[in-house]
């Protein structure tokens, strides 16, 4: 080949090569087309969510091929392998655009399915407060029939204790009882006794009867029974009467049930004279025996 | 007013020959006006160009603008190969300057929608644990 002539025939080869393009070759284009359009098919969101965009897609790539294959020209295929690409790319952001829109609208139902659940929540607190002021009101429904009860039973307690007074009372008036400043006093006169003696007579005894009842009734009554004389006789003869005096009630009671515990006993002789030694009634007056319902029971008046 | 200019230039019979070959290599010697062509490439960029689509994918838009300027300019000077590929290309570029607004609104709308779901979810938390 003589070198003078290589310069131009090669030009002149490349330019026909160029010119007829009968045997196919490499394009950049195309070539990018091609693997953006397999990246792209390998995403499964893309192929899931834009299935016919991307068959679309697949479909001009084809139509770039064939023109490449055919020894179209190089403006041809590269215009055919820029549609592909831009299918390509239309695929793709069909399906971001979709997934997006598909997380916005599964946000969507998570947010009605939160407000849901408070809302639930929100009445069954309600609820469970409505219940609780219900049971609340039964609850002070049940106190006030309680303390209605209660009242009511105090009221027959203290009925019970005033009918029990008010026959206290009777019992008291019966026995002749005296409210003085050391209590209730029963006074058991002298002709109870006979004259100098500590035998009771029987007015004595009857005496004697209504006295035990009234205490073996009121348990809770505790007696001093205390003995006195007139001042006529020794001293020492007048503690020793009252003495007996004294003790004879006390057995007597005894005798008839009370318990002993109920009872105490004191002699006081001529001492703590209630009348004037001097007259006659005076001194059947100081002649006497006293029993002393200490003033400590709730209600032991006498009328 | 279309007058292939290639006609009109001073040149060289040879270079004049490979320009008819290559024209007819191209496959459109006296091709008419792609009239339904440029029709589907303007509705498609005129739609594209919300001001949604300006806002969120200015510069695609920009790319399908200029190709369907291109594509009159081409018909202008009477290069229909050219003045039906450009658009063809305004077309699919129309598309694509949505999208990629859309998918730009989209995302943010999901991400904004998944940040309410959970505020109100530590809500409900906060509100169980008392």
């Amino acid at each position: 080949m003589n070198a003078r002539l290589l310069p131009p025939l090669s030009l002149l080869t490349l330019l026909v090569l160029g010119a007829c393009a009968s045997v196919p070759e490499r394009n950049v284009a195309l070539d990018q087309a091609r693997s953006r359009l397999a990246a792209v098919k390998a995403q499964p969101q893309t192929a899931a969510l834009a299935a016919d965009e991307l068959t679309q897609a697949t479909e001009a790539l084809r139509v770039a091929e064939a023109a490449r294959a055919a020894g179209d020209s190089l403006s041809r295929v590269d215009h055919l392998a820029y549609l592909a690409k831009q299918r390509t790319v239309i695929a793709e952001e069909t399906a971001n655009s979709r997934a997006a829109q598909a997380v916005t609208a599964s946000a969507a139902t998570e947010r009605d399915r939160l407000r849901l659940a408070m809302r639930t929540r929100e009445a069954d607190a309600a609820q469970g407060k409505l219940a609780a002021s219900e049971q609340a009101n039964i609850d002070k429904t049940a106190a006030l029939a309680q303390a209605d009860a209660t009242a009511m039973a105090d009221r027959d307690r203290l009925a019970r204790r005033e009918a029990q007074v008010d026959d206290l009372q009777g019992q008291l008036r019966e026995l002749n009882a005296r409210q003085t400043d050391r209590g209730l006093v029963v006074t058991l006169g002298d002709l109870l006794f006979s004259s100098g003696q500590a035998n009771l007579q029987p007015e004595g005894q009857r005496s004697m009867v209504k006295l035990a009842d009234f205490m073996k009734r009121n348990p809770q009554q505790r007696a001093a029974v205390e003995g006195y004389t007139d001042s006529v006789g020794s001293t020492a003869f007048n503690q020793e009467l009252s003495d007996r005096r004294a003790h004879a009630v006390l057995d007597s009671l005894v005798q008839s049930g009370v318990p002993a515990a109920q009872l105490s006993m004191q002699a006081f002789g001529e001492s703590r004279p209630v009348a004037s030694n001097t007259t006659a009634s005076g001194r059947q007056m100081n002649r006497r025996v006293e029993v002393v319902f200490a003033s400590q029971a709730a209600g032991l008046t006498a009328k | 007013m279309a007058q292939p200019s290639s006609l009109r230039r001073p040149a060289a019979t040879l270079s004049c020959a490979f320009g008819v070959g290559l024209m007819l290599l191209g496959g459109c010697a006296s091709a008419p006006v792609p009239k339904e062509q440029l029709a589907v490439a303007e509705a498609a960029v005129k739609q594209a160009s919300s001001t949604a689509t300006g806002e969120g994918a200015p510069l695609e838009l920009r790319v399908a603008t200029d190709k369907l300027a291109g594509a009159r300019a081409a018909v202008a000077s009477g290069d229909m190969v050219r003045a039906r590929q450009l658009a063809e290309q305004a077309e699919l570029d129309a598309r694509v300057a949505e999208l990629h607004a859309q998918t730009t609104r989209s995302r943010k709308a999901a991400e904004e929608s998944q940040n309410a779901a959970r505020a109100l979810s530590e809500e409900l938390d906060r509100k169980a644990v008392r």
